[in-house]
This record gives structure tokens, sequence and C-alpha cells, in this order.
């Protein structure tokens, strides 16, 4: 048997048979993580269309109840009206700025997030505005009890506020900023009244448990009441009793 | 071999050898960052994913790739001079996992009101799921255990805790890595809707196993010798003509101690199997500038008395050895560590 020369760690030379095969395997792991660097960078899931839109200044009503939300009056684009989801910087909800202007006209200017038709702003500054013009009127209309499939978000990252903001490893992120305070939404599987977000709130109508945190991206199944609030949908649900999928 | 933990120093192979595993790490980084798709004007992920990204599975590949030098390295001796370097190795893939978890903890965890190392540690708690398990928290041990590793890495620490410990202590590099897998596994292969990075896991999990496994097999029977016979203490271990010039063959005393013989200039020498170092195995070595060298770190002994030359000072026991009737023979007691033993001249076959 032709057995390799003897290598002794301190040696300052290598054998040349040792040497030449050991020449071999530094090309071939530096080839080997160029190629794996290459397969799994290309093979990046694509997380969805959500983005930063730029600056913003918007008028509207200001309701916080399950979460901070804008409402837009109607306009060509939106004739029921158009929802825009408040949030604050950072992983952060919009309470302590939108509390004191529940029920009244405000203007508010920050940045927005926009994933297909849901928007948010985040919050720079928001003041009240003289009632020049009627507020629109954003009575909830009930749509009846549903059984949805989907998966609890935070609103604020999954409108691009990171990309991905959702599934398991931005669940510890999401589960943040729920408990700060951001509107957790449910992106249901299949579109209900032609929309797959949904503003989720308890079985009372106020936020949704901080026990959501358990589901937080994962794949979940929850019964509840939804409800059309100009065009955004709202969950009301026993969230205790969702089950994952 | 060493005097104190200052003797084993650099030379030309060992920085080659760190700058092509810098190479390669700077390679993977710099490649996946680069080609991750784009939408609009820039990648389809955030840059500081992208990042902990890149880092992660890298710090992956590297340990994957640590892990296999050892086996690599007993059943082929050419691998023997990257095992002697691995430690660089571990310290450079312990540094990308750190990269790795400056990024999650800078992008995931921040922008809180709550601190990221205790958002780290708190946001999740579902502790009772396997979908949705914190895996943050395996990770987090990973990275403890090759912190640990790496900040022992130096000979100080191999001579300070002793070899025994500090071989223990770095068998934790296993641990580590079930911890990473199930990282990877529950953070990211469970929900991906590509199979790249499973395919990857699951190569590196079918190369590390099986090769531990060979590596084993051949250590508890290749090249083993058993005893042919035995009798008031002293084992039959073979024909003369049986041991080959400058190499050694272990033999397995009854008892479960194992001692290596070697032959040179046409003599027999024995002496304990493993090396005083860090218990490598001494009869996988060779004779070499008339010392038994050790196959894992160059450790050198002296066949007639099993001690370092000097300055060295580490000692093995040495085993007597006598032929009788064309039989070698081998006393099962071993003597205490430096003991000399005239080498056994073999008939007709001296030097």
């Amino acid at each position: 048997m032709n057995e390799p020369s003897f290598f002794v760690g301190y040696a300052a030379s290598l054998p040349a048979d040792t040497k030449s095969f050991l020449l071999k395997v530094a090309a071939g792991w530096v080839f080997l993580m160029g190629a794996l660097a290459l397969t799994l960078s290309v093979a990046t899931d694509d997380p969805g269309d959500g983005h930063f839109a730029g600056d913003a200044v918007l008028t509207g009503l200001v309701t916080n109840a399950p979460y901070p939300v804008l409402f837009l009056p109607p306009d060509a684009g939106h004739p029921l009206g158009h929802a825009v989801l408040l949030a604050g910087d950072g992983k952060t909800g919009a309470q302590s700025q939108s509390l004191s202007l529940e029920g009244k006209r405000a203007k508010a200017s920050g940045y927005m997030l926009k994933r297909g038709e849901l928007d948010m702003l985040v919050l720079g500054a928001v003041s009240a505005e003289p009632a020049a013009e009627p507020s629109a009127s954003f009575n909830p209309a009930p749509l009846g009890r549903w059984r949805v499939t989907g998966e609890i978000c935070d609103g604020k990252c999954y409108t691009g506020g990171m990309r991905p903001g959702t599934g398991l490893a931005h669940k510890a992120c999401a589960n943040l900023c729920i408990a700060g305070g951001a509107p957790p939404v449910f992106v249901s599987a299949a579109p209900v009244e032609g929309s797959i977000f949904l503003l989720m709130a308890g079985p009372d109508g106020g936020p949704a448990p901080q026990g959501i945190a358990d589901l937080a991206g994962l794949p979940v199944q929850v019964e509840g009441d939804i409800e059309r609030r100009g065009d955004l949908l709202v969950l009301k649900a026993d969230w205790a009793r969702a089950k994952e999928e | 071999m060493s005097v104190t933990y200052l003797a084993i120093g650099w030379n030309r192979n060992k920085i080659f050898y760190d700058c092509v595993i810098a190479a390669a790490a700077l390679l993977y980084v710099s490649l996946f960052i680069r080609f991750v798709p784009r939408a609009g004007d820039g990648p389809m992920i955030d840059e500081p994913i992208i990042r902990m990204r890149a880092y992660g599975s890298c710090a992956f590949l590297m340990l994957s790739a640590i892990l296999c030098i050892g086996p690599l390295a007993r059943l082929d001796a050419r691998w023997l001079p990257l095992l002697y370097n691995r430690r660089h190795f571990g310290v450079l893939t312990c540094g990308v996992a750190l990269l790795h978890a400056y990024h999650v903890l800078g992008w995931y965890f921040a922008y809180s009101p709550t601190d990221p190392f205790v958002a780290l540690l708190s946001s999740n708690q579902s502790f009772a799921r396997v979908a949705g398990f914190p895996f943050e928290w395996l990770g987090l041990f990973a990275l403890a255990m090759l912190l640990v590793l790496a900040a022992t890495s130096h000979d100080f620490w191999l001579s300070f805790l002793t070899p025994p410990l500090w071989k223990a202590i770095h068998m934790g590099v296993y641990a580590a890595y079930v911890a990473v897998i199930g990282h990877i596994a529950l953070g990211s292969m469970l929900a991906a809707r590509n199979g790249a990075l499973a395919m990857i896991a699951t190569l590196s999990v079918c190369a590390v196993v099986p090769l531990h496994l060979l590596a084993a097999r051949k250590s508890l029977s290749g090249g083993l010798f058993r005893a042919t016979a035995q009798r008031q203490g002293w084992i039959a271990i073979g024909d003369p003509q049986s041991f080959i010039e400058d190499r050694g063959t272990v033999i397995e005393i009854p008892g479960g101690e194992r001692a290596a013989v070697f032959r040179h200039t046409g003599k027999l020498s024995a002496m304990a199997n493993a090396c005083a170092h860090q218990n490598g195995p001494l009869g996988e070595g060779r004779v070499y500038n008339g010392c038994v060298t050790c196959p894992w770190h160059g450790f050198e002994y002296r066949l007639e008395d099993g001690c370092a030359p000097a300055p060295f000072t580490e000692k093995l026991a040495t085993y007597a050895l006598r032929l009788e009737n064309g039989v070698v023979w081998l006393d099962t007691a071993a003597r205490p560590p430096g003991t000399r033993i005239e080498p056994l001249e073999l008939p007709g076959d001296a030097a």
C-alpha cells in the first residue's frame, strides 16, 4: 500500500504529496463555499410587496378601538373611505398620540408603509383639525360569523417595516411589536369579502389579548365576527380558542 | 509538543491555512449579500436580514467542516494538517457567528422600549410548541458554547485545565452543532418556501454523522491487535516480522488499556497508546527523527523510556517486551511513566 508521507504539525514544510492534496482541498473548499453562497442567496423567498411609501400628511377621523386608525374620507379610489392603520416609531403603537384625539378630525404626518391595499402611517406628528366639513361616518357594518385560517402578524412589519415581516424567524419581532402597541393583523389564507387583511380585535371589540403572541407567525384557524369599517375589515374573536393549523 | 503553552508557533503553513479559511468565509458572505434577488431599486429583503442570513449560514457551514476534519484525519492521514490548525478555524467560526448574532440583536430586537437582550430572552415564550419554539435560545446556547471553546482554545488553557478536562469541554462542540441544527430547523426550515437551506443542512448532517461512525469503527477495529495467547501477565502479540519499520501497532491489553509497539532500527519498544497531550493515538503515529511522533499534534517520545526529549517533560508508561520461540510477548503490567526499558532486539535484524 502506498502510504502518504507523515506530516508533523509544527514542521515548516509539507511533504510533496500532502501539499498537493491539501492545495486541492483548499481550492475545493473555497469553490464549495462560493457555490453554496450562491445557492442559498438566490433561493431567498419573496417576502411580498410591503415597502416604505414615502412621507405623507393625511387628514381624517381618528379612532382607537381596537387599535389607532385614521379614516380618510371617500374618494374616487376608495368609495367607502380609506382606513390607514397608525403606529409609532420603532416597535410601538400610536396610542400615546392618538388616544386624546378619539372621534376627532385630525391632521397626521409621518411616513407610509404599504402592502397591497393595506396602508400604515408611522406617526411623526398629529393634531386636531377644525371640522370644516362633516366627517365621514365609519359605523361598523356586520359581515357575520366566519372561520378563517391565516397568520397573525404585526401590522407594521407586515406592511413593509421589515422584509420579510412574517414567518417563524420573525415571530419574536412580531411579538415585540404587538406588545408595544402596533396593530396586529390577521392575514387570511383566502380572501374575506375581497380582502386578506383583517385588523384583529378581542371579542368585545377592544385590543386583542397579549396571549396571541403564542400563535404569532404560525398558521392558525380562528372563528369570529367580522365587520367592515370603511374599507377595513375587523375580526373580533376569542383568540384563546384559536388553534394552530 | 510543548514545555510551555507558547512552544507551538506560527509557520507558513498555518498562515496559509488561516488565509484560506478567511478567504472562503469572505467569499461566501460577499457572494451571498451580492446575489440576493432584487426588487425595484434594492434587494428583495432588508440588508440587516441579508447579513444575518449570510453570517449565520456561513458559520453553520464552517462548523460542519470543522466537525468533518477530525474523522477525515482518522480515516486518511492526508487530512491531518487540517486537524492541527482546527482551533483557528473554530475561532473564526465563532467570530462569524457573533456577527450573525450582532445583526439579529440590532434588527429583530432593536427599536423597542425593551432592552435587546431582555427582548431576545423574553419576547417568545412558546416553549411548548415545536413550530414557534423560541429557536433563538438554541442559537444563543450554541454561540455561548462556541465562545467558551474559542476563549479556551489557546494552549495556555490546555495546560491550565489539563488535557482531559480541556478535551471534555471541547467535546461541547457537538452540543453546539446539535443546537445549531435545531436553531436552523425551527427558525428557518419549517417556514421556508424553498428547500435550499434544508438540503444543505441535510447534507451537513449526512457528512458529519457517517464520517464519525466510520472513524469510530476504524478506531475500534482498524489496526488493533488482540493477544493470541496469555500467560502469567504476559500476552503474545505476534511474529516479529509483522511489525513494520518506524510504524506503530496498537495492542489491546486485557482490561481495556492499549499499548503501542514500535519497530525502529530492528528493535521493538512499547509504550502507552494515549499521548500525554490530548490522548491522541500514538500507535497511529510514526517514528520520526528517532522519536515516536503523535499523529495529532506532533508530540514526541523517546522509544526507550517514553519521555519527551529535553526540554520537554511529558512522560508515558512503558511496557516490557520479550521474544520467545519466535513470538513477541508483552508484559501487561505498565511501568511507571518514563521508566527506561531496553528495546527488544530482533534476531538477525539489527541496524
